[in-house]
């Protein structure tokens, strides 16, 4: 016969297990400034192409952006447990990183550069990315920003410049600056309900 | 009458339980990391820790990133199975007790 005391000793300690691999399996890793930060690299890099005719205002805009987040996140240190979530996500963002520098650059120095190509593979590439991420991770925003890429990608194909502009453009703040503060918000949250739910444990 | 299981004491306290728990649901996971899930102080999770790691139950890898120390922490598959028999025994300690 166990006493009642001892009882609810074991109730807690299973309750405690039960809490902790849920707190270890909920992320922590706070994105929302580097889709921000992505927001206004493209919106200075279109701004130094369009007033500053510059063909290296994409390039060195884009090498800056991805230093700057180097040593920001650097700077910030990890403090992060990896799971095999978070290690698909950040594989789909690192490829996709790549692909596009790889071949935006290849088309920027044969010359086969065109506007409405270079905004439609954009466009394709960051719905696929953001869908992936979507899907992994259950969340519906993330689709809407998908979906709004993708439009962006089909209006590049089939409107005139002033159209594919205007589509780029949107897409960008919706799905780079909005939802990257949407991001950083409900990160924020996240935090303070876990420091709020969370004392001390001790041996 | 069924002879009632011994709970492992090497897991049985609670901060020990609770770096346990939370290493069997990550992959690896930085002292920060588990300082800041547990609100423990440095010392008292360094200690723990090393419990377990005597004990086989987690295993410790020490790198530099950019020139700065890191220690990351992952569940050994001993210290998974010890979890599990933790778990299966505590069930069966608390099924015992609803039944007497």
């Amino acid at each position: 016969m166990i006493p009642n005391t001892q009882h609810q000793d074991l109730n807690e300690r299973l309750t405690l297990i039960e809490t902790m691999i849920a707190e270890g399996r909920r992320s922590t890793e706070s994105w929302g400034w580097t889709f921000v930060l992505w927001g206004v690299a493209y919106y200075v890099a279109i701004a130094w192409s369009t007033w500053g005719h510059s063909n290296l205002a994409w390039p060195v805009t884009m090498v800056a952006a991805s230093v700057l987040m180097g040593i920001l996140i650097g700077r910030k240190g990890r403090n992060t447990a990896e799971t095999t979530v978070s290690r698909a996500i950040s594989a789909v963002w690192i490829a996709l990183g790549v692909s596009l520098f790889t071949l935006l650059l290849s088309l920027g120095i044969s010359g086969r550069y065109d506007f409405h190509l270079f905004v439609a593979i954009i466009g394709a590439l960051l719905g696929m990315t953001n869908a992936t991420s979507a899907l992994i991770l259950r969340w519906k925003m993330q689709f809407a920003s998908a979906v709004v890429w993708w439009v962006a990608a089909v209006a590049a194909c089939f409107g005139s410049g002033t159209l594919t502009t205007i589509a780029f453009l949107a897409a960008i703040f919706f799905c780079q600056i909005v939802f990257g503060i949407y991001g950083m918000v409900r990160e924020a949250r996240q935090a303070r309900a876990s420091a709020a739910g969370q004392g001390a444990l001790h041996a | 009458m069924p002879e009632l299981p011994e709970l492992n004491p090497v897991i049985h306290g609670k901060l020990r339980l609770a770096l346990l728990s939370l290493l069997s649901s990550v992959e690896e996971a930085e002292f920060t990391w588990l300082r800041a899930k547990t609100g423990s102080t440095d010392g008292n999770l360094g200690a723990q820790l090393l419990k377990l790691e005597e004990a086989g139950y987690v295993a410790v890898e020490k790198q530099f990133v950019q020139r700065k120390p890191q220690t990351l922490y992952r569940i050994t598959n001993p210290g998974r199975q010890a979890l599990t028999e933790y778990v299966r025994a505590l069930k069966q300690l608390l099924g015992a007790a609803l039944e007497g």
